[in-house]
């Protein structure tokens, strides 16, 4: 246990109203104790169901737990509770996005990068959703020839060969802006894998602040039934997964193709 | 003094850009036995990349893809390898020249002597 978190565990153990919860719950939810998170925060909202960032923190770990209903509820309630919240219409845009929903996706996209401008993972989302919308492109970029129509989740397809091989590109809260995770029963799992997997490019940052080695460039690992490589990317990072079966050279080739796949498409902010 | 892993880490060592090498308690970070050039910072290479095996083997379990063996980490300044099991991590401090595919094969065929 960190010390952050038992530190707040112990005020909010003392004084059980306290909206400490928001902080501990949160800490929790980095640490990957995604189901003590939920306890911590859905405890909390019902003692201050009218904070806009209890609801927040519950659609967060809403979305960790693969509960998308729940998510968006909890962040509509928090545009009610406070409209133009940036957190909400950010995890709206990449819920809808998730959802193919892409109109509700860039209204939602956009109004968050008008509240936070500097967001690069905001930008690139956005473009790529527009990018799935060509007939929606402003008028004043004026008539060019017709913009290829590019979904989103196949961004990767063109550099993916064999069977269960998956790229994904996640902004630095962990949401998918690209690609996709197939399971042999057809279900894209993605929002979960990179979810679990985006702490480790999160701790791989904190680790080179100490061992003076510069930036990370790249991280490979192997599990028992899949390779894993990531590397930073538009704002974020890239996520390529395959089969062990797949060398592990190899694993490194594609992340680096897609990594030049999602700087062609999406780059252009970053 | 030797110790059960003196003859893992003096032929790590001797391996082309390898500046250091260590057997970490996976939990804590601490070193357990090391070999290590001078200037290497073995005891925050010990604990971060115990930390980061940690986080890895973790996510990936979570994520479904069940165990994590051998994990790499390349930097602008050179490369961190480590592979694990039953709490014991070996971290592998190295520069970009390194042969990381032969420092793997060697640091998982002594993973079996961890069993």
């Amino acid at each position: 246990m960190s010390d952050d978190i038992r530190s707040l565990s112990e005020t909010l153990a003392a004084d059980p109203s306290s909206v400490v919860f928001v902080q501990l719950g949160e800490a929790l939810r980095r640490s990957g104790q995604v189901e003590l998170a939920w306890r911590v925060a859905t405890r909390g909202l019902d003692r201050h169901a009218q904070r806009a960032d209890a609801h927040d923190l519950v659609a967060r770990i809403a979305i960790d737990r693969g509960d998308f209903a729940r998510a968006r509820a909890e962040w509509e309630a928090v545009l009610t509770l406070s409209p133009g919240h940036g957190g909400a219409q950010k995890g709206l845009g990449f819920l809808s996005f998730q959802q193919g929903d892409m109109e509700e996706a860039a209204r939602y996209l956009g109004a968050a990068l008008v509240a936070d401008p500097t967001d690069e993972s905001l930008a690139t989302a956005l473009d790529t959703v527009r990018a799935a919308q060509p007939d929606r492109r402003p008028i004043e970029e004026g008539p060019t020839e017709p913009a290829p129509v590019v979904d989103a989740r196949t961004l990767f397809n063109e550099v993916l060969g064999g069977a269960g091989e998956a790229a994904m590109l996640l902004d630095s809260d962990g949401y998918v802006v690209a690609g996709q995770y197939r399971t042999e029963d057809g279900r894209d799992v993605a929002a979960d894998v990179g979810a679990q997997l985006s702490g480790v490019s999160d701790e791989a940052g904190r680790a080179m602040r100490h061992l003076g080695l510069g930036r990370w460039r790249q991280i490979v690992f192997e599990a028992d039934t899949a390779s894993v490589a990531m590397a930073p990317s538009t704002g974020g990072v890239l996520l390529v997964a395959a089969p062990r079966t797949v060398p592990l050279g190899y694993v490194r080739r594609l992340l680096e193709r897609s990594l030049e796949r999602a700087t062609r498409s999406l780059g252009r902010r970053a | 003094m030797t110790s059960p892993f003196s003859a893992l880490l003096s032929a790590l060592i001797r391996h082309r850009g390898v500046t250091g090498c260590m057997v970490v308690g996976e939990a804590d970070g601490k070193i357990i036995d090391s070999s290590l050039q001078i200037g290497v910072k073995g005891d925050a290479f010990a604990a971060l990349t115990a930390s980061l095996y940690r986080k890895a083997r973790r996510a990936a379990a979570a994520a479904g893809f069940g165990a994590t063996g051998f994990f790499e980490l390349d930097a602008d300044g050179g490369r961190v390898c480590a592979a694990g099991r039953n709490d014991l991590v070996i971290v592998v401090v190295a520069e970009a020249r390194a042969n990381v595919g032969l420092l793997r094969v060697e640091m998982l065929k002594a993973l079996e002597s961890f069993a």
